[in-house]
């Protein structure tokens, strides 16, 4: 009886840590992203051709976050000209690393080719 | 040749670039990462993750352009662009060995010729830096050559004629006189030979024969005593009966010019001694001597280390060809100012 119990919460806990991940991802990034013209995903590549490993990429990615430029976007200039640069993130540091990860996460090369 | 498989590794490094950046745009439409028949590849991040991989052996070495292991050539390929977050692309080929041999090949035959090439510069550079040494040598056995020939006669007229004479009638003074022009034709004659030996009868065959040595030591010191006279010398004989199988002028060359140098190189009133025993020759002196550095140089050709006595340096050159044709060893035992001692054993 102890068993079933203890395998109901276990579940319970780590679907809704789930859905509060997704959530984090998917009220911070996808709420705005949805209104433009390339997605996530093809960011997401732009990242990897332009910094290469996960810890670049995210790296990379929090700072634009945190200090968006211009000069460091790896978005097109046709792009920028259109849709200008981003706000500044009002995430802070733990927040933007969780996005991050499902970022990197959902969008990842790796072990996804056949 | 490895060169040969670099550049075939670097263009599939290229082909599978352009595929990987096709399937970089394409991403995740297309999932199925390029396989080509002719080699085999993997992906690695930046942080050498490995993002996909065909490849059988794994170890990588990531700092290495290209290397081997056992049965595979690997090509590390670095990209600027990191398509599919690719920084490192690595193509491997089986490795059939064949350029192995190849290189064998063109390392023995290049080094031949290269040892050859070397090798003729090297004589041709021995031979420019030695022709001004070799030059004088001619030169001198030119001019021996030449000036022997001509010695011939008048020595041989001179010695018959002293030898002619009749002493008997001579006055004291007319008879000293006589022995030294006899001295003089005597030393001349010894060069004479020495000389012709060296440029005339040195290539004749040998006419061996079995040589009594008593006999010979005893007719050549007579022949030198008048010289051995001339320094108030006495000979202190110990001769026991011994033989050797030899050409005879070539014996007597060896005989006469250790007694002359023996005679030549005394003090006033000094020994010269002959030892003869079975299958050895001992002739000594109690002259001024060698010092032991001079003793290794003493049978080369033209070297004389006493000025003070004439001739041409090639008595001990003459004396160590024939023992060493012969197999003769000689010994130098030599001190200097108390004299020297020259030992033939056979």
């Amino acid at each position: 009886m102890v068993k079933p119990v203890l395998l109901a919460v276990l579940l319970i806990s780590g679907a809704s840590t789930q859905l509060s991940s997704s959530d984090a991802y998917e009220r911070y990034c996808v709420e705005c992203h949805r209104e433009l013209p390339t997605s996530l995903q093809r960011m997401f590549m732009r990242y990897l051709l332009v910094y290469g490993g996960e810890k670049n990429v995210k790296a990379g990615l929090k700072h634009y976050l945190k200090y968006p430029l211009k000069e460091i976007s790896v978005m097109s200039d046709l792009f920028i000209d259109n849709y200008g640069i981003k706000q500044k993130t009002t995430l802070n540091d733990t927040q933007i690393d969780e996005v991050l990860d499902i970022y990197w996460e959902r969008f990842k090369v790796i072990d996804k080719l056949k | 040749m490895l060169s040969d498989q670099r550049a075939m590794l670097t263009k599939y490094a290229y082909i599978q670039t352009k595929r990987l950046k096709v399937l970089h745009h394409f991403f995740d439409e297309r999932i199925d990462y390029p396989r080509d028949l002719r080699f085999k590849s993997a992906i690695y991040d930046f942080e050498l993750t490995r993002i996909f991989s065909l490849i059988e052996d794994e170890n990588i070495r990531f700092h290495e352009e290209i290397y081997m292991t056992h049965k595979y050539i690997h090509l590390v390929k670095t990209l600027d662009e990191f398509y599919l977050g690719t920084k490192y692309l690595i193509i491997e080929v089986e490795d059939s060995g064949a350029w192995r041999g190849e290189i064998w090949k063109n390392i023995i035959g290049y080094g031949l010729i290269s040892f050859l090439i070397f090798m003729l510069f090297g004589l041709y550079l021995a031979k420019l830096f030695l022709k001004p040494m070799r030059d004088s040598i001619l030169l001198l056995d030119r001019f021996i050559k030449d000036t022997t020939h001509e010695l011939n006669t008048p020595l041989s007229a001179i010695l018959a004629n002293i030898e002619m004479m009749d002493t008997d009638v001579m006055v004291e003074k007319n008879k000293r006189k006589l022995s030294r022009i006899n001295i003089a034709a005597k030393t001349v004659s010894v060069l004479y030979k020495d000389l012709t030996y060296l440029t005339l009868e040195q290539e004749k065959t040998n006419h061996d024969e079995v040589i009594d040595i008593r006999e010979l030591v005893y007719d050549r010191a007579e022949y030198f005593s008048s010289l051995a006279q001339s320094k108030h010398l006495e000979y202190n004989l110990d001769l026991e009966d011994a033989t050797i199988t030899i050409d005879r002028r070539k014996f007597t060359r060896v005989i006469d010019n250790l007694i002359s140098n023996a005679i030549k190189y005394n003090k006033r009133h000094g020994t010269v001694g002959i030892e003869l025993k079975e299958r050895m020759l001992v002739i000594w002196d109690t002259g001024i001597g060698l010092n032991e550095e001079a003793i290794p140089f003493m049978f080369d050709r033209y070297i004389r280390f006493n000025n003070a006595e004439g001739g041409f340096g090639v008595g001990l050159s003459i004396v160590k060809s024939i023992v060493d044709e012969y197999d003769i060893s000689i010994e130098v035992k030599s001190k200097e100012g108390e004299g020297t001692s020259m030992v033939l054993k056979w």
